[in-house]
């Protein structure tokens, strides 16, 4: 067995050519995500029974069944049905990107609406009703006062699970997405060099990964600076 | 809902190897939680600097990819050792199953090992002064001071690691892991019918994830019942 | 001192409140009249807090009446907006909105709720800082004033909207004692201009030189009612004196 040193830098530059494919998945599906979850977020709080509970059921599958799962059923299993192949959506789901967003922004938006519930919960009682007392209706509270502190509160959370939405693209290589780790894992078949090529991979992941915590990092900086520490 | 006759006992075994799996892997997470967070809380700048390393690369790197450079990169290692003594050996490998449980278990046992550390530091150092003025000893304290109230505040996060266990055992499949999610691949071959087989597979962790959630939230009251006011 | 012809502006009829089956409020009965100054007194849970914040519908009674300024508080929200308009509320703990500046928070519900074009917000919001003597925080963010500094914000804040009525929730208790007395002396001043307050505090100096009644509270009733001297002097009740003998 030998370990190829050269072999991992000059693995890398192919790599890169998937790293378009991550980042247009990661960032897409993050921003439909994020939509989602706030359109959730205000089902949840709005406090009709009809909303909330649609929400705690989406909720609920979307956190406790394995996002592998969702894309198989989305990439594999949607295609089966005519309606859906005959539905102006049928470009979005033909296509392995498409269903790899879908999936992981539907699966993202859930835990992301229960970021966001925390920090709504985390702007403290008395704000609202400072807000009520001075006439403010629930709207106005909830644009002038929830939202701008929650959004900072939050935002540990978010770095967190924006870190996972990360890893999770990688899960896309299985439906022949060639993203990083589909890449590589096509090279690895050439190569039989599991070892430098993983290696590699895992190197690119964890810059990329330390380069969102710094960005996170700075953002909550910049958003904290009047408040008490 | 016939198209499942017959994969009904497929999927019982394969649930059952999602059991297993979780279970041999709860172990391994709980036991590397520990050790990681006793390393980070140590003096010792050498335990501090590898219990950083290994949560810094195992909660940076995607599951799938640990698990794949885990598998192949066993199998090659343990074939050439195995070649030094055998050289009629073609090739060794680890059996996926175990391949997965140590795979997810060192992704998991990174956050436990943060969870665990924020846990002891969570303790009240005051009244662990007070058990030892009181003349209890160290080891003591810790089993009857420590830990119960180190337990009570890692345990809803504990319990977000326990579902992510169970939920990542489904990548093990990619390695050929006779799991509930192969299962639903070989019936689609024969079936055609993705979409059923693989709801019933998202069905089947649905269940699991709720079991868990729910003896979590069990675990929590009992934990908690000093503090519930009157 | 009052016009026997003219209505109340606030009155409560037979209020009760319960939180789950702990009565807050016990059968109050209060009238308000215009310009008048109450202060409410009273130890820890004695729903002080709670009845005040029933009138501007913080908390929502469960039986009896209320009616602030000719309007019933009911469940219907015209009443409710309309009563936040003419009930102004200042907080035991500021409430300052943390993320904005000083201006920011007095023009906020002006700009919102009376939808005020921003310059002319801005120029009232400043004549009410000159007013609670700190123009020059304008520009600053919450953190950066003093406690004492917060609430003659939270003051001018709620003054911006005009109120006929200011309702104070123990509005000193969260200061150093060396603040106090700025805060004081703003509500003094207020006072002095005729506006119609209702104080919950613990602070018998100002309720000796301010307040035209002093009204003692115990378990969620109102136990003695009377003019400040009658009421440090010859109180009635003996859970009055009681009170009195703890805290002066």
């Amino acid at each position: 067995m030998s370990f190829d040193f050269m072999l991992i830098f000059n693995s890398i530059p192919r790599i890169l050519t998937g790293i378009g494919t991550t980042f247009q998945l990661l960032f897409l599906s993050a921003f439909c995500a994020l939509i989602l979850a706030v359109i959730l977020l205000l089902m949840r709080i709005s406090g009709k029974w009809y909303l909330v509970i649609p929400n705690m059921i989406y909720v609920y599958v979307f956190r406790g069944t394995p996002i592998l799962v969702q894309i198989f059923i989305i990439y594999h299993g949607f295609p089966q049905f005519e309606f859906i192949r005959n539905s102006i959506f049928w470009p979005i789901f033909r296509e392995p990107f498409g269903c790899a967003v879908v999936a992981l922004a539907l699966n993202d938006s859930a835990y992301v609406s229960e970021i966001l519930r925390g920090g709504v919960l985390g702007v403290s009682k008395e704000l609202h009703e400072a807000g009520a007392a001075l006439g403010m209706k629930a709207h106005q509270r909830f644009i002038h006062i929830t939202a701008p502190i929650g959004i900072r509160l939050v935002i540990p959370a978010y770095s967190n699970d924006f870190i996972s939405m990360c890893k999770a693209t990688a899960l896309a290589s299985t439906i022949t997405l060639l993203d990083m780790m589909g890449v590589a894992r096509t090279i690895v078949a050439e190569t039989f060099a599991p070892y430098e090529i993983f290696i590699s991979v895992a190197i690119i992941y964890l810059i990329l990964t330390w380069v969102y915590q710094k960005c996170f990092g700075l953002l909550e900086k910049r958003m904290s600076r009047h408040v008490k520490q | 809902m016939s198209v499942l006759d017959g994969w009904w006992d497929d999927y019982f075994w394969g649930s059952v190897v999602v059991l297993q799996v979780f279970l041999v892997a709860l172990v391994m997470m709980v036991l590397l939680g520990l050790i990681g967070s006793a390393a980070k809380l140590s003096n010792n700048r050498v335990a501090q600097k590898i219990a950083n390393a290994y949560t810094i690369i195992f909660r940076g790197t995607p599951e799938i990819l640990v698990l794949l450079l885990f598998y192949f990169g066993s199998g090659i290692t343990l074939t050439y050792f195995v070649k030094l003594f055998d050289p009629t050996v073609k090739f060794v490998d680890i059996p996926p199953f175990w391949a997965g449980s140590i795979a997810i278990a060192l992704i998991v046992g990174s956050y436990a090992t943060e969870t665990f550390r924020g846990a002891f530091l969570g303790v009240d150092p005051a009244q662990i002064e007070a058990a030892r003025a009181l003349g209890i000893s160290n080891f003591k304290t810790f089993i009857y001071v420590r830990i119960p109230e180190m337990w009570r505040l890692a345990l809803p996060p504990f319990g977000n690691h326990m579902l992510s266990l169970i939920k990542d055992t489904a990548i093990i499949s990619i390695i050929g892991l006779n799991e509930t999610v192969y299962v639903a691949e070989q019936a689609t071959g024969t079936t055609a019918e993705p979409f059923i087989m693989f709801m019933v597979v998202g069905c089947i962790y649905l269940a699991f994830s709720s079991v868990i959630t729910l003896t979590v939230m069990v675990l929590e009251k009992y934990a908690n019942r000093h503090l519930r006011s009157a | 001192m009052t016009d026997d012809t003219q209505q109340p502006i606030i009155q409560l009829e037979a209020v009760n409140k319960f939180f789950g089956d702990f009565q807050a409020l016990c059968n109050i009965n209060l009238k308000v009249n215009k310009g008048e100054k109450i202060v409410v007194c009273g130890p820890s849970g004695s729903g002080k807090s709670t009845m005040i914040r029933c009138i501007n519908r913080l908390e929502e009674h469960d039986s009896g009446k209320i009616i602030v300024s000719g309007r019933e508080l009911t469940g219907d929200e015209k009443d409710i907006d309309a009563v936040r308009s003419e009930v102004g509320m200042v907080f035991q703990s500021f409430a300052l909105f943390p993320h904005m500046t000083v201006i920011k928070n007095l023009m906020l519900a002006q700009r919102q709720v009376r939808k005020t074009k921003k310059a002319e917000a801005h120029a009232i919001a400043m004549q009410y800082l000159k007013r609670v003597k700190i123009p020059e925080q304008a520009d600053k963010y919450p953190i950066q004033l003093s406690g004492g500094q917060q609430q003659r914000v939270a003051i001018a804040r709620a003054l911006c909207m005009s109120p006929e009525i200011m309702l104070f929730d123990e509005p000193t208790s969260a200061l150093d004692p060396e603040m106090i007395n700025e805060v004081l002396e703003v509500m003094t001043d207020l006072a002095n201009e005729g506006m119609t307050m209702i104080c919950v505090t613990h602070e018998m100096g100002f309720a000796r030189s301010v307040a035209d009644s002093v009204v003692f509270m115990d378990c969620g009733e109102i136990v003695e009612t009377a003019k400040p001297e009658d009421f440090f002097e010859n109180p009635k009740s003996e859970r009055t004196k009681l009170f009195l003998s703890q805290i002066l």
